[in-house]
């Protein structure tokens, strides 16, 4: 099985407009999946279609390399485990009362609900009535329930939304470690770029239904290298010195933009360009942000 | 199926649905003791079908608001806590409205047959001089258990698509006084198949003569409408395809 999940221009058309259109996620095995975009870009929607809660419009998933349909459904889903939005729970009934139920249904030892309160850390409060819960707890509970059973595949959406600062903190290292410590494959949607740069290794980016970036996150860094700009006086002359070096470089607002370098090679660089006679004016260095390049990507200001 | 059922059963704890029967079935004990209170020994001859007239007839005035409250506390856990998006990943949504029905069935079944029991039981302890056939008793769950599951349905398909639970319980309380309007309608008027709640009345196998002069009320039994139960099964069948498949098309 090369992917966990694999969509096939999976969409979703709500009358006349897309919410998601053409989408093509590959998600690998043993990687957290950032799947970023900003409010209404189309998230939530994908992982509903991706848990069979929304009709897709058009489209193939596969799961565990099997492609879901309405007979198997259930099947593959209770291999997977799932947080949407806002946590799902019975407020009269306590923690742990909430756990069985989930237990019952995904047909799992009651033993594992000492150990999935044990990781997220309320085996101290599984007594208590979950409507006298802080959203944190809920939060925390709606992710135990989607453990039960050791998933090999976990899909959470904003699964931070709500929490305060540490509470953030937590869960977002409760997400990173779950790949090292229980091979997990975990997709986490949000619209923070700095949370999914904390947590995921692989990242799509969403953007109006499509997905306009999808690899790994080590790929965007590298994207996101800077550059250094020089701005001469001889512009024919420091072109063709370049092209005569093997030097790639673009024209930007009248400055020649090439790779970012050491600091001595920047100097060579610009004695050979003077020495040429380009009359080197000046020599800046710019560095592009993973927020710039989601700027470039989407058009659109994301949260940091 | 059996660790849906088994599941529904763990999230009704603590919702005091089987309380709300019981406070149901102890209020028409009193209405009916109070209705018999009224009848001097003489009218009493006719007692067993004073009873099974009037029952149902309470049954029609408490019954849809009793099951507008059943139903939505079945369903609201679901509708406030946000679970149908956790719950339809782990059973199938059929199943799932399926169960919601059998758990709201099952306490409709035990206040029938109370109802039954009372019934019984309040011939023995004022001693009616006549006899109730026994196949009243079977009839009398016919009439009130069928009608019943359908108002169920309804309710059932209303509390999971509106949030707000004023809604159910607003078409519990509507349903009340249609039921009881459709009493004063005479057998087989139109109008009383329209509406689910007059099909209490529709299937009365008792029925009663008023004499204005003497002021004395005769009761006599009819044959049980059969197709009008057959009627109510084909609404029956008909709502829970329609149900489901509304549940089915929801988007979560």
């Amino acid at each position: 099985m090369k992917y966990m999940i694999e969509t096939n221009t999976l969409g979703k058309k709500y009358g006349e407009k897309y919410s998601v259109k053409d989408l093509n996620l590959k998600v690998r095995p043993g990687c957290v999946y950032g799947f970023l975009g900003p409010n209404g870009a189309g998230k939530s929607t994908t992982m509903k279609m991706l848990l069979g809660l929304v009709k897709p419009t058009a489209g193939e998933i596969q799961m565990f390399g099997n492609e879901i349909h309405s007979r198997n459904r259930i099947e593959v889903l209770k291999r997977t485990g799932s947080l949407i939005e806002a946590p799902s729970c019975y407020g009269h009934l306590n923690g742990r009362e909430n756990l069985e139920i989930v237990q019952t249904l995904k047909q799992v030892p009651r033993e594992e609900i000492d150990e999935v309160l044990r990781i997220v850390r309320l085996e101290g409060q599984q007594k208590k009535k979950v409507r006298e819960y802080s959203l944190g707890m809920k939060q925390r509970l709606g992710l135990a329930a989607a453990l039960l059973g050791r998933p090999k595949l976990l899909l959470l959406d904003e699964p931070t939304n709500g929490l305060d600062p540490a509470g953030i903190q937590e869960m977002r290292e409760l997400i990173s470690d779950l790949p090292k410590h229980y091979g997990m494959t975990v997709m986490v949607s949000s619209h923070l770029l700095s949370e999914i740069d904390q947590m995921a290794t692989d990242v799509g980016i969403i953007d109006r239904g499509k997905l306009i970036y999808q690899g790994s996150l080590r790929k965007l860094h590298e994207k996101a290298k800077g550059s250094i700009h020089i701005q001469v006086l001889n512009q024919t002359a420091a072109m063709r010195i370049l092209e005569e070096h093997g030097e790639s470089f673009t024209l930007e607002n009248g400055m020649l933009v090439l790779k970012e370098r050491e600091e001595v090679q920047v100097a060579e660089l610009v004695a050979l360009l003077a020495g040429h006679g380009a009359q080197v004016t000046g020599v800046s260095g710019q560095q592009k942000s993973l927020e710039d390049i989601f700027l470039t990507l989407t058009g659109k200001q994301v949260s940091l | 199926m059996w660790r849906e059922w088994k599941t529904e059963w763990m999230k009704v704890r603590y919702r005091k649905i089987g309380l709300i029967v019981l406070a149901f079935l102890g209020m028409i004990i009193l209405w009916v003791a109070w209705i018999l209170s009224r009848n001097d020994m003489e009218q009493l001859q006719d007692g067993y079908e004073l009873i099974f007239l009037n029952v149902p007839l309470i049954d029609t005035i408490l019954l849809p608001t009793m099951i507008a409250m059943l139903g939505s506390r079945l369903c609201d856990a679901e509708v406030k806590g946000d679970t149908l998006k956790l719950l339809c990943t782990l059973e199938k949504r059929s199943r799932l409205f399926d169960m919601k029905l059998l758990t709201g069935a099952s306490y409709l079944a035990v206040f029938v047959l109370l109802q039954a029991a009372q019934i019984f039981l309040t011939g023995r302890l004022y001693g009616f001089a006549g006899t109730a056939k026994p196949v009243w008793y079977v009839y009398f769950v016919l009439q009130v258990y069928t009608v019943s599951i359908l108002i169920l349905l309804l309710q059932v398909v209303l509390s999971f698509f509106f949030e707000n639970q004023i809604l159910p319980l607003a078409a519990g309380l509507l349903g009340s006084f249609v039921g009881l309007f459709s009493w004063f309608f005479p057998s087989g008027h139109p109008l009383k198949y329209l509406f689910l709640w007059a099909y209490y009345s529709e299937l009365c196998f008792v029925r009663q003569d008023w004499d204005e002069i003497t002021r004395i009320s005769t009761f006599y039994d009819v044959p049980f409408p059969f197709p009008v139960w057959c009627l109510t099964l084909a609404l029956l069948l008909a709502g829970y395809l329609a149900g489901k498949r509304l549940f089915l098309r929801k988007e979560i």
